[in-house]
């Protein structure tokens, strides 16, 4: 069912090329509307600054390549790409785009613009061969609500451009606490990418999770309260898909853990407890020269960078806690640290919705483009645009999405959960749907489908069901129906 | 301090010696701003950047409540008292004007509950409506005057708490700017700043929770680059809250020093306490050294005579002379006066002008908020929406009023063609009550219909269709209710339906800009009202003060030629013993001149 509507919506383009056959201005914009369609999904980075974009960036990417510092780093809307072999290119405003020596000192990659001052660089464009990026495109945007203002205009201009739909599919947004610039920011965000169609489709990320509870040990979970307060706040709860905590110093550096890193946090947790305790008090405590454990002044300099505080005291406890090899702390440190969720997330939500959201971004662009530039020919594509918007039942599902987190069916609480979770509201894999285990046989699949189907029948004929609820069932009712089509097709698909 | 009232005292000796009540007045109300001195030092910065644990820190004792969520819903006063105690200061139930009392309560509560009061857990939103709630400590910090304030945080979704912040800021003597070590300033963290330092030049930013961030010292120093750019010179201290709780907790000194503390507590010292002790010890010397300016006029005048009398004749004539000119600068006051009430009408005028056009502003964006959609579900949002921008509004016309008569009473000292004529002290820019005569936002019909009335209204439309089509199509014979007048009916009533949505659309829309309209109204009507009692207020008071001025200066001159023609009459035994009299005063006088001299002149050296 994911391929309708992309496979229309190709068709569309093409539709579309032959009708401004004449026009190249209009040609280039539609053959990279058809690009995009063939390429991955792009997902823009974004927040507040020092939000540690670029830092959950690298963890997703599962590679230290986006420059990271203390002060504020990225100046340039910088795209990571998949390619065979490393290369960045430079993208001026006006100018042919221009390769970049590709330089990397102790991992990271120096984005030197080359004389070229920010102002004037459209974007940079990293090509970079891991596995992450292959179905993913991921673009780090400067932050919001920055000092320097022309930055942050920058990339408000690129994620909420006011005429053309937005150059990315669907945004991960990194917040520490929810300030009112950042409501601001999704809604704008909303309003252009997806305001026509009505749908959500970002991710609100609580960064930096590791930093809410002052680096305590049980900082992470007080951070998981945090998002789920703000999960419910009206404000934030129709503008985004979900709140999920993250430490993203944590997982960048869980994913890139080095043996000689395992062995000096390692030395550091066989220390007396006392002393431990007290040489983890503060950071400058951390990296004095006179410290015990045995461990170089400069390893443990190394340590508080890439791990933080928070990251050596939870990496100590676990090693203290029986866990013995590197791999396995990589793993528990990664999976504390949230980047599992987030990355479920990401497939769950964006790209297993992948065709839908960059067809809409295309469908949205070429509406625009046939009404600028009407011309014979141009009544038919925007019948056929309002055909495939009006028809797409996963346009149904996201835009029915929308309006479920603002609330506004009459059904009951237990029911309206239900109806989210039905039509793709935590993942659009069967068994997401139904609320059951990932390995569920298809044959308890489809017995769930079946009972779920009955089930909202009844809710639907029920006379004192809401009127407004009604669309709402019948789109449920729907995507049941689908979902028993789909495992019927394939029976024997694992899913 | 105490030195300072000794001082006062024995001023107030001196003049009632002098039998001058006039002057003593002004020593006692001296000494009553000596013994009340309170420095109020308000810890604002965005929500999550650790005020609550820095105030904690400082007096070492859980007094604000910390949470990893947001915390303070209330501000929450710290300050020195002999026992630890709480207070919580609420509205009172009945209505303030019967009783003429202070529309505030004080409710003492236990310390240890206080957490409950102020925390965004116990009190969310400050659904209990407190004003703020006061903790009295004994703690060395805090001697001196000293009172913290810790404030919700601003910048967060409510801007509400923001302009809590702004407000309270007149009434505060200094502010510090709070904001961790994870991230250089942000842009809504430097407009804070800027907008805080309109109104209270005294700020001293704080960079906490160094012990969490390495990095630390890299973002202190970005932070240095920011605050120059805004204005050179404001201090930045980094701290570390937890440090300093560990080092309290273990009683390790070196911790301590690690935490920043000390520098913290020594800026709170020299340069908010010393400023303000500074300012005080200005303002004493200055009252001193005038008025033992007038004791010696008329001491000397008398001593002069009694030395010499035949000269005294003489003397008398220049005293007159004097005295003639002294009356000639009270009669001058005419013309001080004249700049004073044009001055304030002028600023009444221009008052109410700038608060009118800052409220018309709003209710234009109102009304056309209106006009774009349906106000009845939006109505909760809005009103608040609308008490936030008129709240917010208010405030600046209060900082550019008093910014205003701070210039006006500058401009009627230049009439006195004296070095250094005081200042009169005003205040009109606190905003505290200001709007609480001010009904809150009426509510507005949400606009939603039950299916019941749904039904009737349709019915009620089709109704006549009904009936007219069934009557017409009864001449031929068929019955009232057929398919054709049902048909007509079902039109009908659906037309009906429609326009009645429409007509009730409507009407919300002209209700809702009518209750923006009347509220405005009352906004302006009473605020007005409060700007211009205060205006009168302060030109009561700067015109009793000058006048007062002028007033001191022709007495002691006519003092003296009282004095001087006395003494021409004395007999010469009393006159020798008059004579050492009035030098033993005069020694004491110049004494006390000398010292008053001595504290203005050096302040650093006589700081206890």
């Amino acid at each position: 069912m994911t391929d309708g509507v992309g496979a229309a919506v190709a068709a569309l383009v093409r539709d579309a090329q032959e009708v401004y056959g004449a026009d190249p201005a209009a040609l280039a914009v539609l053959s990279g509307y058809d690009r995009r369609l063939r390429e991955p999904l792009r997902v823009a980075v974004a927040g507040m600054v020092k939000a540690g974009k670029s830092t959950l960036l690298n963890a997703v990417i599962g590679e230290e390549i986006a420059p990271t510092d203390t002060g504020e780093c990225t100046r340039v809307i910088t795209w990571y790409r998949h390619g065979d072999t490393p290369r960045v290119t430079l993208h001026p405003l006006d100018g042919a785009p221009r390769a970049l020596p590709v330089r990397r000192v102790e991992g990271r990659l120096q984005l030197d613009l080359g004389g070229t001052p920010a102002e004037e660089v459209d974007r940079l464009v990293v090509e970079w061969p891991a596995r992450a990026l292959r179905d993913l495109t991921l673009i780090d945007t400067p932050g919001i609500a920055s000092l320097s203002r022309e930055v942050s205009a920058r990339s408000l201009g690129f994620l909420t451009p006011g005429d053309a739909p937005s150059e990315a599919d669907a945004l991960i947004y990194l917040m520490r606490h929810l300030h009112a610039s950042d409501l601001g920011f999704l809604e704008s965000f909303q309003d252009t990418a997806a305001g026509q169609s009505g749908t959500v489709n970002a991710l609100a990320v609580l960064s930096r999770a590791d930093e809410v509870g002052a680096g305590r040990i049980d900082a992470l979970l007080a951070a998981r309260e945090v998002a789920a307060r703000y999960r419910n706040d009206a404000g934030l709860r129709r503008l985004a898909l979900g709140v999920v905590p993250v430490a993203g110093l944590l997982a960048q550096s869980a994913r890139t853990l080095r043996q000689s890193e395992f062995a000096a946090l390692a030395a550091l947790a066989r220390l007396e407890r006392g002393d431990r305790e007290r040489l983890l008090l503060s950071a400058d405590r951390f990296v004095r020269e006179d410290a015990p454990g045995g461990v170089p002044a400069g390893e443990r300099a190394v340590l508080l960078e890439r791990f933080g505080l928070f990251g050596v005291r939870l990496a100590c406890v676990l090693l203290g806690g029986g866990i013995g090899e590197p791999t396995a702390l990589a793993r528990e440190l990664a999976r504390r640290s949230g980047l599992d969720d987030i990355l479920r997330a990401l497939s769950g939500q964006f790209q297993a919705r992948a065709a839908q959201l960059k067809a809409r971004n295309v469908l949205i662009g070429v509406d625009a483009l046939v009404r600028a530039r009407p011309r014979p020919g141009t009544a038919a594509l925007a019948a056929s645009i309002e055909r495939i918007l009006a028809g797409a039942h996963e346009y149904r599902e996201l835009r029915l999405l929308g309006v479920l987190h603002t609330g506004g069916v009459a059904l009951t609480p237990d029911l309206a959960a239900d109806a989210e979770r039905l039509i793709g509201g935590s993942g659009v894999a069967p068994a997401r749907r139904l609320g059951l285990r990932r390995d569920a046989p298809a044959d308890q699949v489809r017995t769930e489908a079946v009972l779920q189907l009955r089930r909202w029948r009844a809710v639907a004929e029920n006379p004192l069901t809401d009127r407004s609820a009604l669309e709402l069932c019948q789109t449920v009712i729907r995507s049941c129906e689908a979902l028993l089509a789909d495992t019927a097709q394939e029976p024997a698909a694992p899913l | 301090m105490a030195e300072l009232v000794q001082l006062v005292e024995r001023g107030i000796e001196l003049v009632h010696a002098g039998d001058r009540a006039d002057l003593r007045r002004r020593l006692e109300s001296t000494r009553g701003r000596l013994l009340d001195a309170a420095i109020r030092v308000i810890v604002v910065g965005e929500f999550k950047q650790g005020k609550s644990q820095l105030i904690n820190a400082l007096v070492n004792a859980p007094v604000c409540p910390v949470d990893d969520d947001i915390a303070t819903s209330v501000p929450t006063v710290v300050r020195y008292g002999e026992q630890p105690s709480a207070v919580l200061v609420v509205p009172r139930d009945a209505d303030p004007a019967a009783d003429g009392g202070p529309a505030l309560e004080r409710q003492p509560v236990d310390l240890a509950d206080i957490a409950s009061y102020v925390s965004e857990k116990g009190n969310p939103g400050n659904e209990r409506r407190l004003v703020a709630a006061e903790v009295s400590l004994p703690r060395k910090v805090l001697a001196g005057g000293l009172s913290l304030v810790d404030s919700p945080g601003v910048g967060g979704l409510d801007s509400a708490h923001s302009l809590t912040t702004l407000t309270a800021l007149p009434t505060a003597d200094a502010m510090l700017l709070v904001s961790d070590a994870s991230q250089e300033y942000t842009e809504p963290e430097i407009r804070f700043l800027r907008q805080a330092l309109r109104v209270s030049p005294n700020i001293g930013c704080v960079l906490t929770k160094t012990d969490l961030y390495p990095q630390w010292r890299r973002v202190a120093e970005l932070d240095r680059v920011h605050l120059d750019r805004v204005r050179p010179g404001i201090p930045l201290i980094p701290v570390s809250s937890d440090l300093r709780l560990h080092a309290a907790r273990l009683k390790d000194n070196e911790l301590n020093a690690e935490s920043g503390f000390p520098a913290l507590v020594a800026y709170l010292r020299s340069n908010i306490l010393g400023s303000a002790e500074r300012l005080q010890r200005r303002s004493v010397a200055q009252d001193l050294l005038s008025i033992t300016e007038h004791l010696r006029l008329s001491l000397t005048s008398e001593l002069g005579a009694l030395e010499d009398p035949e000269r005294t004749p003489l003397m008398i004539a220049g005293l007159e002379a004097a005295k003639e000119r002294a009356d000639e600068q009270r009669r001058r006051s005419a013309r001080w006066q004249v700049t004073l009430n044009d001055g304030i009408s002028d600023l009444i005028a221009d008052m109410e002008y700038d608060l009118r056009d800052r409220l018309r502003r709003i209710q234009r964006e109102a009304e056309q908020a209106i006009d774009e959609g349906d106000p009845g579900p939006t109505w909760d949002q809005f009103a608040q929406w609308l008490e936030q921008r008129v709240a917010s509004a208010v405030s600046d016309t209060f900082v550019w009023t008093s910014e205003r008569s701070a210039w006006l009473a500058e401009q009627v000292a230049e009439h006195f063609q004296q070095d250094e004529v005081r200042l009169p002290v005003l205040s009109v820019s606190d905003t505290q009550d200001v709007l609480s005569p001010v009904e809150k936002v009426p509510t507005l019909d949400p606009g939603r219909v039950g299916p019941l009335q749904k039904v009737l209204i349709g019915m009620r439309g089709s109704y006549g269709g009904v009936l007219m089509f069934g009557l017409l199509t009864g001449i031929v014979g068929m019955s009232l209710i057929n398919p054709f007048s049902v048909g007509a009916g079902l039109l009908l009533g659906r037309k009906a339906y429609r326009e009645d949505k429409e007509a009730r659309l409507k009407r919300r829309q002209g209700e809702a800009k009518a209750l923006v309209r009347r509220q405005i109204d009352d906004v302006v009507f009473q605020v007005g009202k409060e700007l211009k009692d205060r205006l009168r207020l302060i030109q009561r008071a700067t015109r009793d003060h000058f006048s007062e001025i002028a007033e001191e200066h022709h007495r002691s001159l006519g003092d003296s030629v009282v004095a001087a023609q006395k003494a021409a009459a004395t007999y010469a035994l009393e006159r020798e013993q008059r004579m050492q009299q009035i030098r033993a005063e005069l020694k004491r006088v110049d004494a006390l001149h000398a010292e008053a001299r001595a504290l203005e002149g050096d302040p650093a050296a006589a700081r206890p």
